[in-house]
């Protein structure tokens, strides 16, 4: 256990604060007023959750309380279906119905954050002491969102200024010397609000293997502030703005000697105006525009040479028209009109590239009947460096009764290759090979041949003249919802994602020095399916139990084709003579689990006036990488062995204006350090809340 | 597999007898086909990893089952990952022997037990274009894993079948390219560019049977 001097002071502190008001304390219920929750996203208007025809999950403050999450992938590793997985560029990236992170969109307040450094979106960057609700979409969106929103979309809707003058602390210490404070300062009155929050989380990182020289996870500190302020001109008018800053410091440690620092620099604003012509009609103006920054160097610290440095420049600007009209309480249209410029700069581009592209959607919410909701919806994206993408959508619900309802949703998603894609032009300095985005590879090919560095072509320049297409989906779900009573209710979620044109890399050229030239092109055929369980029951009014189940097969059909066919061997130890494999030996993609579960249980302490909870999530095994050589993952490869993490924690609430939380997760303090370098192992914290 | 090749080795003993015991003159005597098993065949080279690369190749021949130094009586021949044959034309890098027999090669998909037959079709040469056993990871015989581990790995399921300088045909299945075979290779700690290889190989003439 870890105890360090500041630790203990700060158990003092608390201990001698919760002494001092321990009386007169009111605790809520369990069971709060049960208000209707209302869901944005799915259709971007104020909408019940109840009746949506899609496979939709709300994941509110409370729940991120009880969690006591610090960073985004803390809450959504709870979630049914979810997983963040760590990629090689460090960041920590969501799965989403067995899709990877560059496939999920992810939006705060409904625009869409940017620096996708290799495809991963870290999700490590978002503190969730700010988060209102977060709102998550299964299935491909892109009727409404355009690209990326493939497999889903998640939307992070952050606090508003709410009612009043208050002022919100906390703060937070764990094992590893992590602190996470943050403060709130919020005013609104009338016609005019605003709310500035400001968060620090820093960490002394942490070392899965001490042997080796360097640390699995650089000590770093970063910042977080948001300012929001809204003014009414009217009852039918409103003006909002939105800034946001975010920066990061990590040390970056390239071996023993070689050492340098990384920094992350994001800024963001959205302005929003609203205007309300009748009680049917609405419109809606948002301009977005937000930076993405990172800068690395190297210093070699024997001689103080410099070694290296990279960096990463990303913009976006989206101006953004949207309409709502309300034929009658239930009917409704919503369409949208904007334009997306995005540009990049980065270490490795021969070119600065640019994306221009505008977009037009449309979609209509109808109750045909009571008993039956349905949602159509379509979007258009045009683009200047690929073909233009047409992205329906359609859904529908059917209430049998009060307790049962049936959903179904077919929709296309798609996302845009990405500026690595198209404008990459690397070769690796220590051993030879080259890497080259598709628009690029032709003029690149020409100058290496020109140097003499080609051996033989093996692609003609002919076939890397057209473009390359979007990765594309189909995705369909097929749900039934349960409920019993407000005690007992589940859902199951059947779905089914089928994905053309994922794009790879292959071998264009060999190379002089033995090594190839790779570039970038659409081949894969890939699905996922499978099901989600979702469920919540309440034995007692003091307990409530949640859990949920996901069942994955996600697979190549390339692959399963030749395995079937039989052109796939394997050997049983790396030096013994290959054999045949059969069907039943493909296992699937890589780092995809079979079975993921999430059991939670939290309970009510009256006498003490607290709660507590223990929360487990468990994940099957899964392959990394091919390890006997055949480029499958077989039932022979290595396997990363399945897991379950158990947290525990209570939060007591005292003097109605403070609160403390408890807890230790990851209580048996797994890890794998060979495999799984976002697991730290056991981690001990308190938190005092203040809220005044 | 084992088993296999000890019927397939008593079915030619046995034929060999067989014909030896005919006292039909005209007939040559079947020599018999063995598999064989190569260890820590030493391919170093000089240059790479951006460098131009040079180096002796190292050449092999089938019919005695060692390296050799000759230039002419050589049938397969390694440098680093690249492996030539005596058949065709030079590629022109540094230090590539000429070719001067009538060598040529092809990758067959299967093991070295279901590889049974020669499809003379599929025989390439060298040439001043490319290798008959293509180069680089995945278009070859091997997979590169890049990092963090910087394996070389021999594809499971690839026969190199060939044609020796003579006419005569061998397949081989590489095993490993670190010195002593490891069953753990580290490419850190083990040395790097020695083949481990079984091969069988068809002394008669004619014959496009294994």
């Amino acid at each position: 256990m870890i105890l360090n001097k500041s630790f203990l002071t700060f158990y003092f502190i608390l201990f001698f604060t919760m002494y001092s008001f321990s009386q007169g304390i009111q605790v809520d219920s369990i069971n709060p007023v049960k208000l209707e929750q209302v869901f944005v996203t799915a259709t971007r208007t104020n909408r019940f959750i109840s009746t949506l025809p899609l496979p939709v999950h709300i994941i509110s403050k409370r729940d991120i309380e009880q969690a006591n999450s610090v960073r985004l992938n803390d809450i959504l590793n709870e979630q049914t279906g979810l997983i963040t997985v760590n990629d090689y560029g460090g960041g920590e990236g969501i799965q989403m119905q067995g899709l990877d992170s560059q496939y999920t969109l992810i939006l705060v307040d409904g625009m869409p954050l940017v620096g996708r450094l290799a495809g991963t979106l870290d999700i490590k960057r978002l503190t969730t002491a700010n988060i209102k609700k977060i709102e998550v979409v299964k299935g491909a969106s892109s009727s409404l969102y355009g690209s990326d929103a493939m497999g889903g979309v998640i939307n992070i809707i952050t606090e508003n200024p709410e009612k009043g003058f208050n002022v919100k602390l906390n703060y937070r210490l764990e094992t590893f010397s992590t602190e996470d404070m943050s403060a709130v300062l919020n005013y609104k009155k009338a016609k005019f609000g605003w709310r500035a929050f400001l968060n620090k989380y820093s960490s002394n990182g942490f070392d899965l293997n001490p042997k080796t020289e360097l640390k699995t996870v650089d000590p770093f500190v970063n910042y977080t502030f948001n300012l929001k302020t809204e003014y009414a001109f009217s009852k039918q008018s409103n003006f909002y703005l939105s800034l946001k800053y975010f920066n990061q410091n990590q040390d970056y440690n390239a071996s023993a000697i070689l050492r340098g620092e990384s920094s992350i620099n994001e800024w963001s604003s959205n302005l929003k105006f609203t205007r309300e012509f009748n009680v049917k009609l609405s419109a809606y103006f948002e301009f977005y525009a937000t930076v993405f920054k990172t800068d690395n160097y190297l210093i070699n610290s024997e001689n103080g040479t410099f070694f290296d440095s990279n960096y990463f420049d990303q913009q976006l600007i989206r101006p953004e028209l949207r309409v709502q009209y309300k034929f009658n309480e239930v009917n409704e249209l919503i369409g949208g009109i904007g334009y997306s410029h995005e540009s990049l700069d980065r270490t490795n581009f021969s070119v600065q590239p640019e994306f221009n592209a505008p977009y037009v959607y449309l979609q209509y919410d109808s109750n045909l009947t009571n008993d039956i909701n349905m949602i159509i919806g379509a979007r258009f994206d045009s683009h200047n460096k690929y073909r233009s993408q047409f992205s329906p959508k359609a859904a529908v619900r059917y209430s049998l009764n009060k307790k049962w309802s049936l959903k179904g949703s077919v929709g296309y998603g798609f996302k845009a290759p990405d500026f690595r894609q198209l404008f990459f032009d690397f070769t690796n300095s220590t051993v030879g090979y080259t890497v080259l985005g598709f628009n690029v590879a032709n003029s690149a090919l020409a100058q290496l041949q020109s140097q003499g560095e080609i051996a033989t072509l093996i692609i003609s320049p002919s076939d890397l003249k057209n473009t390359l297409s979007p990765e594309n989906s189909i995705s369909t779900n097929i749900g039934v919802d349960y409920k019993l009573s407000p005690k007992l209710n589940f859902k199951v979620n059947f779905f089914r994602n089928n994905i053309n044109d994922l794009i790879d890399t292959r071998v264009i050229a060999n190379k002089t020095n033995g090594q190839n030239v790779f570039s970038y092109y659409n081949v894969n055929k890939v699905y996922t399916s499978g099901f989600e369980i979702d469920g919540k029951w309440k034995p007692l009014n003091r307990l409530k139990i949640t859990g949920g189940y996901q069942l994955l097969f996600a697979k190549d059909k390339e692959a399963e084709a030749a395995f079937e066919k039989g052109d796939v061997y394997a050997r049983k130890d790396p030096v013994s003579p290959a054999f045949q494999l059969k069907k039943e030996d493909y296992f699937g993609l890589f780092n995809r689990s079979r079975h993921m579960v999430n059991l939670k249980l939290y309970y009510m302490l009256p006498k003490w006036k607290a709660f507590a909870n223990v929360r487990l999530t468990y994940r099957s095994k899964y392959g990394l990488l091919d390890s006997n050589g055949n480029n499958y993952l077989d039932v022979y490869d290595d396997f990363v062995e399945a897991y379950s993490i158990l947290d525990f924690s209570i939060n007591k609430t005292f003097y109605t204006n403070y609160s403390l939380n408890i807890g230790i997760d990851n209580l048996f303090n797994f890890t794998d350090p060979q495999n799984i370098s976002n697991i730290p192992g056991r981690i001990i914290y308190a938190k005092l809340n203040i809220n005044l | 597999m084992k088993t296999m090749k000890t019927i397939q080795f008593i079915i030619l003993i046995a034929l060999f007898t067989g014909f030896s015991s005919c006292s039909n003159d005209d007939d040559e005597p079947l020599v018999a086909v063995e598999s064989q098993n190569i260890t820590n065949l030493q391919a170093q080279q000089a240059g790479g990893q951006g460098q131009p690369i040079s180096g002796a190749f190292a050449k092999f021949d089938f019919l005695t089952g060692q390296t050799t130094e000759s230039d002419s009586d050589w049938d397969i021949a390694f440098r680093g990952t690249s492996i030539i044959v005596n058949g065709g034309t030079s590629l022109g890098t540094i230090d590539e022997p000429e070719r001067t027999g009538e060598g040529a090669a092809y990758m067959a998909s299967g093991t070295m037990a279901s590889v049974m037959e020669v499809t003379q079709d599929l025989f390439v040469q060298d040439s001043d274009t490319g290798y008959a056993i293509t180069t680089g990871s995945e278009n070859g015989w091997y997979s590169y894993s890049g990092a963090p581990t910087y394996l070389i790995t021999p594809i499971p399921g690839k026969i190199l079948v060939f044609k020796t300088r003579d006419g005569r045909y061998a397949k081989v299945e590489i095993l490993s390219y670190y010195e002593n075979a490891p069953s753990e290779p580290n490419a850190f700690t083990d040395t790097s560019r020695v083949y481990t290889f079984n091969y069988v190989y068809q002394p008669n003439f004619g014959i496009t049977t294994f």
